[in-house]
């Protein structure tokens, strides 16, 4: 553990014991916000699912599980189509807020820098947020207050590690890989490098990473980036790693144009059911060997329930240890072998959801909480 | 001078001004002669400089599998790009290419064979999205001629139609793929050494440089762009013209979203993405005037290579993604000062 973490632990337990002397002494009102002294009425919440957009199955999945959640404890879910847009997201969700009812809101946002803006407006509206996959490191949920309930995401660097290690294994732990991270700047992308680099440092250290092409989770410029790198580097490539599995569709794509799709391993990550499908049909000779595995409507359920529990007054967000303010949760490696024993809980979404109320947005498998963040990449992996 | 002549006398301003307006005629003529070719040619020459430097680089960039590459990824911009020179060459712009492309890829795989089910509709999974284009081309071009709303206003207003359509197409099922290999193959399959979607736009490119050239539809795009008012003067039917091009527009864009969708074997909403951004200047670097009435689709051609072989050079050469922006950016300006310098009198646009 760092000397960083450590000082954050300290600064978390201070924080306790300082808001236990202030409920103590009665001042609760002023130090946790509206929450602990008054719970909001079930009806007069209304959940708010934003999301990039609609038809990434990511994010459509993000909204399966805002409305199932939203049936199951019958509270009105309101969909924002952020369409790519900082600018429509946020003046969607601040028309929402106006409208009066109380949200509960989950956001995916499009880019790190839209968090503060959509924290302090649902702060002033009374509402409740769950933040997942991007912020700014500087934007701690803690010192914002309860209402903004939550940081959430899964570990990028452990994804990067989980499919780095199923793709060395499947070309024999040596020959050339390339790679086709997201957008350049995205702290999800960056996290995934990093795993990956780290891996063929520390693990595998005869697998050469010929190219790094930052490809912006664009499935037509992996394509393209794909069919330049053929030219560049031909049967040299043993391996593909991409940062998604839209991109992965078109690298795939460029490889079966060149006729070496039955000869070169692909991972990612995601397990889109395009993904799923190509596995099941052993696509390529078996060209995915490995993805990884956490769930659009996991993520959105979490983070809804998360924040619906504060705004009810069952949770106390100042109370809370940093690491369910700034959380990390469990990632899952995917391969061939292993596969069916993940898409049972695609098969019943609403079953999931029944045990995500029932055991806490903390302790549900496959994705219980495993750690605090804020994710750090080591220089040397960046 | 003119207004010394023109003080000077009646009789004696006729003499003069017949001077100074038959010497410079002279050589404008001989000049003229070149005009047309100058540009192109330093384009070609520019081309030429990036791709020695480039094989030098690397010797897998000057290979047949690397050529076809790179004409397998400038085939749709070069399609898109003869649309967006026609228009241009009226002086107005088509902005509506990303829209147009996402209707009509996703109506494509939803009427073709694909992974969600649904039936296959044959011919008309072709007929259907090129229509949708035309029809949203048609809009286009009446909408700005008849209301007289700008063109880049309209079609802006386009590529959000397009775009919601096919968001509502698409709906919130699964990413649909094709489950046709032979369509998700035939775009890039080789045949004469080459790919056939580059065949296809060759075709379309030889095609329209055609009826530029020698068409009465042609001249009359040029003599628009050049000034509208003296073609309206001189009888020709403007609004028909202008409207036609729109839809011609139009129906290559819903072909390149048809063509784009076969390649990515599927589809969402996004299909076009990124598209007009990589055509428009190619057009402008191809020579063709944003004012109107010069340029023509062989330049817009060129741009296009020149562009796509500037992406992969760089990537072949091995530059860091994160200077690669900014480098083909540098290098871009430097390629077009060159090419333009030839031009650089009488450049009408330099804004």
């Amino acid at each position: 553990m760092s000397l960083g973490t450590k000082a954050k632990r300290f600064g978390a337990v201070a924080a306790l014991a300082t808001a236990a002397a202030l409920a103590l002494s009665g001042c609760t009102s002023t130090a946790g916000g509206t929450t602990a002294a008054q719970p909001l009425k079930k009806e007069d919440l209304v959940f708010v699912c934003s999301v990039i957009n609609t038809t990434n199955p990511y994010f459509a999945a993000n909204i399966e599980g805002c409305q199932t959640l939203g049936k199951k404890l019958g509270i009105p879910v309101e969909v924002v189509d952020s369409n790519g847009s900082s600018q429509t997201e946020i003046s969607k969700i601040q028309a929402i807020l106006a409208k009066g009812k109380k949200a509960v809101v989950f956001v995916n946002t499009v880019a790190s820098s839209d968090a503060p803006t959509i924290v302090n407006a649902v702060k002033a509206a009374g509402g409740f947020v769950t933040i997942w996959w991007n912020k700014p490191d500087n934007l701690d949920p803690a010192k914002v207050g309860n209402n903004f309930v939550a940081f959430q995401k899964h570990s990028g660097i452990d994804s990067g590690k989980c499919t780095t290690e199923a793709l060395s294994k499947a070309i024999g732990e040596k020959g050339g890989i390339i790679a086709l991270p997201g957008v350049q700047d995205s702290t999800t992308s960056a996290t995934r490098v990093a795993g990956l680099k780290e891996a063929l440092a520390t693990q595998f250290p005869n697998v050469k990473l010929l190219d790094v092409r930052p490809s912006n989770w664009d499935p037509q410029l992996a394509y393209k980036n794909s069919k330049d790198l053929i030219a560049k580097y031909g049967d040299q490539i043993k391996g593909v790693w991409t940062a998604d599995d839209g991109m992965q569709i078109g690298a795939m794509q460029a490889f079966k144009e060149a006729g070496l799709l039955n000869k070169v391993k692909f991972v990612s990550d995601g397990l889109y059911p395009p993904t799923v499908d190509a596995m099941k049909a052993h696509e390529g000779n078996d060209a995915i060997v490995g993805e990884t595995f956490h769930r659009g409507y996991m993520a959105s359920a979490i983070g809804l329930y998360t924040a619906y529990l504060a705004a009810i007054g069952k949770i106390d967000p100042s109370k809370l240890p940093h690491e369910k303010r700034d959380s990390m949760f469990k990632i899952s490696c995917v391969t061939p072998g292993n596969l069916d024993e993940y898409l049972k809980w695609d098969n019943n979404v609403a079953g999931w959801v029944d045990t995500l109320i029932e055991k806490g947005p903390w302790d549900t498998e496959p994705v219980p909480l495993v750690a605090g963040g804020p994710e750090v990449i080591k220089p040397e992996y960046k | 001078m003119m207004t010394t002549t023109s003080s000077s006398g009646t009789a004696a301003s006729v003499t003069i001004d017949t001077g100074e307006i038959l010497t410079p005629n002279s050589s404008a003529k001989r000049r003229n002669i070149f005009a047309g070719i100058g540009e192109p040619v330093a384009l070609i020459g520019a081309l030429v400089v990036l791709i020695a430097i480039f094989s030098a680089l690397n010797p897998r960039f000057a290979t047949l599998t690397n050529l076809q590459n790179v004409l397998n990824q400038a085939s749709l911009p070069i399609i898109i790009g003869v649309g967006a020179t026609l228009v241009i060459l009226i002086g107005s712009i088509d902005l509506s290419v990303e829209g147009v492309m996402a209707a009509s890829g996703v109506a494509f795989v939803l009427m073709s064979a694909n992974s969600r089910g649904g039936q296959d509709m044959g011919i008309a999974a072709f007929i259907v999205p090129v229509v949708l284009g035309t029809v949203l081309g048609a809009l286009n071009g009446l909408i700005y001629t008849l209301l007289k709303v700008p063109s880049f206003i309209v079609t802006l207003g386009m590529w959000f139609i397009g775009f919601g359509i096919a968001t509502i197409l698409y709906g919130t099922d699964a990413y649909p793929e094709l489950t046709d290999d032979n369509l998700t193959n035939w775009a890039a399959k080789i045949n004469l050494g080459l790919p056939n979607v580059f065949w296809l736009a060759a075709a379309l490119v030889v095609v329209s440089a055609l009826v530029i050239r020698f068409t009465r539809f042609g001249r009359a795009a040029l003599a628009i762009g050049n000034n509208e008012d003296i073609a309206r003067a001189n009888g020709m039917p403007v609004r028909k013209h202008k409207v036609t091009i729109f839809i011609i527009a139009g129906a290559l864009s819903g072909v390149a979203g048809i063509l784009a969708t076969m390649q990515m074997g599927g589809t969402s909403n996004h299909i076009g993405e990124g598209y007009l951004f990589l055509t428009l200047p190619a057009v402008v670097i191809g020579g063709t005037s944003l004012a109107g009435g010069k340029g023509g689709v062989l330049r817009t051609f060129l741009g296009v290579i020149l562009l796509t072989v500037l992406n992969n050079g760089l990537v072949l050469a091995g530059v860091s993604p994160n200077y690669q922006s900014a480098l083909s950016g540098a290098i871009l300006v430097v390629a077009i000062v060159a090419a333009a310098w030839s031009q650089r009198g009488r450049l009408r646009i330099a804004k």
